[in-house]
């Protein structure tokens, strides 16, 4: 191995001692739990997997659409690149079909000019209004029962604001029933309600690491009301044997089916999986945008000198 | 289809959305720069390309997959198909990867899947999916036979699969390998129609009592027998070998063949059998040597000097002369040769010759020579032996420019339990000669054709000198691993052998440099004991049945008051032995199956 640089090989020491020292410093499970309960953060449930009865029944109101969506860049260094989005909607019923949304674009040909930070909050907001457009068109067509979107409800509130309430006010009035499904959890309700009993080295803490190992497989935590984001009612469940739980968003007023989607959710996730359910899963592959895709469009459609162009040094040092 | 993935000059993987690839399936491949490229897939596979690989293996996931089909979602949708394709010959560069794959038309491929003119061609069946390539071939190559499966009988789509007789010269010898219930039967039954149809001289051995070609096969579209191109010859029934042409070895080969022989016995007939002995010479030496024997030298010489018949006196001097030829050889020596060879005798082994068989031969067909497989052995070491020679001097006088000897045609010599002919490690009969013939039978045009289960059994030598070979369905790992070492077989193939429906095999032959898999056709004839066991109680026990009632019809009704004499008259009328105790239970089965009435009444019951 390489001589270690001795100050690298201390400051990780340090860094590395005071994460240890967090973890220890964490309460116990059944400590964490009773807690909870004594600060009515929220309620434990466990979850049961739908029958194909129950199962049937969501298709004859119209069965389960996913969405997810996709971004890649290709190119040099901002701006010399190009970004290229992709949402897909699919019904799980295959006679039915799916809806594809995609953009192409570039900071060079943009008519407002902006910097890079701005670009890339552009981008990811153009993500969330195409799939909120994908989730849309699939609402017209479909009239599902339930739509899955990959990602928190409360990110499209924010970053298509327009579209997500022409979304959310179509699917209220048909009693189509509006799922987020979050794989990273980045909220902090529940040590921002236990504030004053957490150790200090544990607070703030997000709630995936408050939750980490502590529910049972199928278990989920209901958030009580008023305590999640405005307008909108969220759980945690551990829909696998991972022990990393994952987030169920939905809008406060259909908070009626909680339970029933948490059930939903856990039917259709692989027990050995990371959590996600397996037609985000699907949905997802599909939609992914392969740096071989962007390589193969890239080349077609601007020639081999433009990509040359716009390869990045790096890139060509290693080949 | 394309070619992805990183490829190789041997190897590549190709894909398909719609395709399901098919094992042994010939696939071009449209190498922009090395042209079109044969390969054969080696390896199928689909899977979906969405669900993780580790899904579907856990119960749950299972469950998941399942729950999603209820939602609408079928797993074939997103289904991708993969092959691995092996490359016929190796290309000189890796192919190139992307570029399309596509089916072969017959014309692509003809020199791998025909070998030879199809007239000298023996037609063993199918080469297995090959419909599409099938279409494109001559009319006069389709639907050449008949292929039986899932209980259909159908012309095939296939390409056919001939065996060239032509290149016998090059590759002469043919193993038939599987388990039981594989196939074979029907495939050696299949081969030799094919001998019979080219009229190709033949003898097979046949231990089961089986291969019968007279009788055409019920279910098929167009019927065929070979009653006369094939004769049948029961050891010691029609056949049998001349005592007088028996050398000291052949003797002792057939007496052993019996129960082995002790030490003592072997010199016993050494010193025994004469020159120029006949059966008949030979057993009466035998039995007055042992007469002497047991009367012991005092008690002859006593008799001779008593008055008695010139026949007699005759007797007692031979009696004394024999004691005086083989003073040493133990009685229970003699005794044990005696019986021997009671018991070959009593086969009728020895009043018949093989003439029949050799005109058989001559004639161009099948003969086909059953016995009990310890008999079979012992006969057969003195049948090959005789026609091998026969073959043998015929040619060799052809070669050194005599053409003096008689004519001897080419022919081959197959049979089944070929382990218990030339077994290996340890000495049977009819091993020497099978290993001879298999050496040097080339060059003589005598080509074996041997059908085993158990490879692992079979003389190395043997084995080593069986070019072609079918392979049919193999369970036994050792036999497994025999065949591996013998053939081309692929591990792929290998790995495929115990599961190989009935009837399928792959053919590994030098003349087509790689392993084809086929599935033997649908025999023109049949076995005579196909026939399930079951069905032959159920029809003798019908057929007794209907007898019964024929012939108790005069008689009804019969009640309790004429009973014995009705038992007395149908015995008399069926040459049956029924008792009262029996008719009646036999009435009573009439009467269950509703084939005859029964009323009681207080004289007892009625038959109506
Ligand atoms: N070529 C074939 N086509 C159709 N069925 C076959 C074929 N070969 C074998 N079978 C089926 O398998 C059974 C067993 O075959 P058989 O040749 O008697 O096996 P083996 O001699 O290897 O024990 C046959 O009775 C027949 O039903
Ligand atoms: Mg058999």
């Amino acid at each position: 191995m390489l001589e270690l640089n001795m100050d690298l090989k201390n400051k990780f020491e340090e860094a590395a001692k005071a994460m240890q020292l967090r973890l220890r410093q964490k309460p116990s499970t059944q400590v964490l739990r009773n807690m909870i309960l004594e600060k009515g953060i929220g309620s434990f449930n466990q979850c049961e997997r739908l029958n194909y009865q129950e199962l049937s029944n969501i298709v004859e109101k119209g069965g389960i659409v996913g969405v997810d969506g996709s971004t890649n860049n290709t190119g040099g260094p901002y701006p010399y690149l190009l970004t290229l989005q992709q949402a897909l909607a699919k019904v799980c019923n295959q006679e039915k079909g799916h809806v594809t949304i995609t953009d192409a674009f570039s900071p060079l040909t943009m008519i407002a000019s902006m910097g890079e930070e701005e670009y890339r909050e552009f981008v990811k907001e153009n993500l969330a209004c195409l799939e909120v457009k994908a989730a849309i068109a699939a609402f017209e067509q479909y009239s599902p029962r339930v739509i899955l979107l990959d990602g928190s409800l409360v990110r499209y509130k924010i970053e298509a604001a327009p579209l997500w309430e022409k979304l959310k006010n179509r699917a209220l009035s048909q009693n189509t029933i509006l799922v987020g499904i979050v794989e990273g959890i980045s909220t902090g309700v529940i040590s921002e309600c236990l504030k004053d009993r957490l150790p200090k080295s544990g607070y703030p803490a997000s709630d995936w690491e408050i939750l980490f190992g502590l529910l049972q497989v199928g278990e989920m935590l209901e958030i009580a009301p008023g305590l999640f984001k405005e307008g909108f009612r969220t759980c945690f469940l551990r829909s696998s044997v991972d022990p990393k739980p994952i987030g169920i968003d939905l809008p406060e007023e259909q908070q009626v089916y909680l339970t029933e989607v948490a059930n939903l959710v856990f039917t259709l996730t692989p027990r050995d999986g990371r959590g996600i359910p397996l037609w985000l899963d699907i949905i997802d592959k599909n939609v992914r945008i392969s740096d071989t895709i962007m390589e193969g469009l890239l080349s077609t459609y601007m020639g081999e000198e433009y990509v040359e162009f716009l390869k990045p040094k790096r890139q060509k040092r290693e080949m | 289809m394309q070619v992805v993935g990183l490829t190789t000059p041997q190897e590549v993987y190709v894909a398909s959305k719609d395709r399901k690839f098919r094992i042994n399936e010939l696939l071009v491949l449209e190498d922009p720069y090395q042209g079109n490229l044969i390969g054969e897939v080696v390896e199928s596979n689909s899977y979906n390309r969405f669900i993780p690989l580790s899904i579907g293996s856990g119960i749950h996931d299972a469950d998941v997959i399942e729950s999603l089909k209820h939602l609408g979602y079928s797993i074939s949708e997103d289904e991708i198909n993969i092959a691995k394709v092996k490359l016929l010959t190796e290309a000189n560069f890796p192919v190139v990867t992307g570029c399309p794959v596509r089916l072969p038309t017959f014309d692509e491929v003809r020199g791998y899947l025909l070998k030879g003119k199809r007239e000298d061609g023996f037609l063993l069946g199918e080469i297995k999916n090959t419909e599409e390539t099938a279409a494109t071939m001559e009319d006069e190559l389709k639907g050449l036979c008949e292929m039986y499966s899932r209980g259909k009988i159908y012309k095939t789509r296939n390409v056919p699969f001939f065996l060239d007789l032509r290149s016998f010269q090059q590759y002469p010898h043919i193993g038939v390998f599987g388990g039981s219930g594989s196939g074979k039967s029907f495939g050696l039954r299949v081969i030799m129609e094919e001998v019979m149809k080219h009229r190709f001289p033949a003898l097979m051995l046949d231990p089961h009592y089986e291969m019968e070609f007279s009788e055409s096969q019920d279910n098929t579209m167009e019927k065929k027998d070979f009653k006369d191109d094939f004769r049948k010859f029961q050891i010691g029934e029609h056949i049998g070998v001349e005592f007088l042409h028996l050398s000291r070895g052949d003797l002792l080969a057939l007496l052993s063949a019996v129960s082995p022989l002790t030490e003592a016995m072997a010199s016993a007939i050494a010193e025994l059998h004469l020159r120029g002995d006949t059966y008949l010479s030979f057993s009466n030496r035998l039995e007055l040597l042992i007469e002497a024997l047991e009367m012991g030298r005092p008690r002859v010489e006593q008799a001779l000097r008593q008055d008695m018949e010139p026949m007699e006196k005759e007797k007692y001097k031979k009696l004394r002369q024999l004691l005086e030829e083989y003073q040493n050889i133990p009685l229970p020596s003699v005794q044990g040769i005696a019986w021997r060879l009671r018991r070959l005798h009593n086969s009728g082994l020895f009043s018949r010759d093989i003439k029949l068989v050799k005109e058989a031969m001559m004639q161009g067909k099948l003969a086909v020579v059953q016995g009990p497989i310890w008999l079979l052995q012992v006969f057969s070491t003195y049948l090959l032996s005789n026609v091998y020679r026969q073959r043998r001097d015929y040619k060799d006088g052809e070669l050194k420019g005599e053409a003096s000897g008689e004519y001897f045609p080419p022919f081959i010599i197959a049979t089944d339990e070929a382990h218990n002919f030339a077994p290996k490690g340890r000495d049977a009969a009819t091993k020497d000669i099978i290993t001879e013939i298999a050496q040097e039978g080339r060059k003589y045009g005598v080509f074996l054709v041997l059908a085993t289960q158990r490879p692992t059994l079979l003389d190395e030598t043997v084995t080593a000198q069986l070019n072609t070979k079918v392979i049919f369905r193999t369970v036994r790992a050792s036999d497994i691993a025999t065949i591996t070492e013998e053939t081309d077989i692929k591990t792929e193939e290998a790995r495929r052998l115990p599961y190989l429906p009935s009837g399928d095999a792959f053919m590994s032959s030098p003349l087509f440099g790689r392993t084809v898999a086929i599935r033997v056709r649908f025999p023109h004839t049949r076995s005579p004991h196909t026939q399930n066991p079951l069905d032959e109680i159920q029809i003798h026990r019908e057929t007794t049945e209907d007898k019964l009632l024929e012939s108790i019809k005069p008689h009804l009704p019969i009640y309790a008051a004429n009973f014995a004499r009705a038992v007395e008259e149908i015995n008399r009328d069926t040459g049956e032995n029924y008792q009262v105790r029996t008719l009646k239970a036999a009435l009573d089965t009439l009467v269950e199956k509703g084939k005859l009435k029964k009323q009681t009444s207080p004289l007892g019951d009625i038959f109506l």
